[in-house]
């Protein structure tokens, strides 16, 4: 048994079957809307709640992610979501999908980023296609230059 | 600020402020002192006041990212110590008379345009990289979206 408490047991099939995962459980609490989540992330969404609703978000549709206080935050062009998952799972998945990390708190997608404007003391502020603006640290600016250089 | 970029911004400010140092020092010279003659000492003069003029740098080194508050705080601390240590190194040091007391004031307006074009200087720097940034970010946004038109196989 690992950490969550369920057991993996991971089964080859033949080719022309469906791929799928199956979660077996007494009931749905976090750790299984953990599992669901990442399962999601990698197949290119996202779930996201605004309060008690949830919504799978494209990852495509998200211009960045925001950890404050122990909550990570999706903010899409207009909406903003909650996710239960961390900032680093979510890293983990999403640098694979052109997204950068842009400071301590902040996953940026490089997709939704219009330009790019120098701000106070070495940092630069990242310009996004729906007008927000999100400050890049200058300890990660080396690193978005070696991502658009296609070091990544 | 720190490492390997606070070094690399201390140098560049290092030689922008001596080339600044030269140009006022002309302006000052040619406007208050037109009839004083140097020696080849004299050439030493701008890299002695941007030696000088680098040191209060140092205040703005922080292994944190500093927040706006902070850094002008920190901006308008290194302004003073930049001030003093250049004013005590021109009268005090033997630059200037210390008697002629009507140098002080174009020297002091001196030292702070300096320092607002040093920084400025550096700002148009990160301007320009930015600039360079955005257009290998266009690059890289088209390529991504070519790559991803490219992944159906139908």
């Amino acid at each position: 048994m690992n950490k969550l408490g369920l057991d993996v047991k991971v089964r080859k099939i033949e080719q022309n079957a469906p791929e799928m995962v199956e979660i077996q459980c007494h009931e749905i609490d976090h750790r299984v809307l953990e599992i669901v989540s990442f399962v999601k992330a990698r197949q290119g969404q996202v779930t996201g709640w605004i309060g008690e609703k949830q919504y799978e978000l494209a990852i495509s549709d998200i211009c960045y992610l925001e950890a404050v206080d122990n909550k990570v935050f999706i903010y899409c062009s207009k909406e903003v979501y909650e996710t239960r998952q961390k900032l680093y799972e979510l890293e983990e998945i999403l640098t694979q999908k052109n997204f950068l990390r842009i400071s301590k708190s902040v996953l940026l997608n490089l997709m939704k980023v219009q330009a790019l404007t120098p701000a106070l003391n070495g940092r630069f502020t990242a310009i996004l296609m729906n007008k927000e603006e999100v400050i890049i640290s200058r300890k990660y600016v080396p690193e978005l230059k070696k991502t658009l250089k296609g070091g990544k | 600020m720190r490492g390997k970029e606070f070094i690399k911004t201390l140098f560049m400010s290092f030689f922008i402020i001596v080339t600044l140092v030269n140009v006022a020092t002309y302006i000052l010279g040619i406007t208050l002192q037109p009839e004083i003659q140097f020696g080849y000492e004299a050439l030493l003069s701008p890299l002695i006041y941007g030696f000088f003029g680098v040191l209060p740098f140092a205040i703005m080194y922080s292994n944190r990212e500093l927040s706006v508050r902070q850094l002008l705080i920190r901006k308008s601390v290194q302004l003073l110590l930049i001030e003093v240590l250049l004013l005590y190194i021109s009268f005090g040091g033997g630059m200037f008379d210390p008697s002629n007391t009507r140098l002080a004031m174009p020297l002091a307006g001196s030292i702070l345009i300096i320092y607002v074009l040093v920084n400025l200087i550096l700002w148009l720097l990160d301007l320009n990289t930015a600039k360079s940034l955005t257009n290998e970010l266009i690059d890289f946004q088209k390529n991504h979206n070519e790559a991803d038109i490219s992944v159906s196989d139908d």
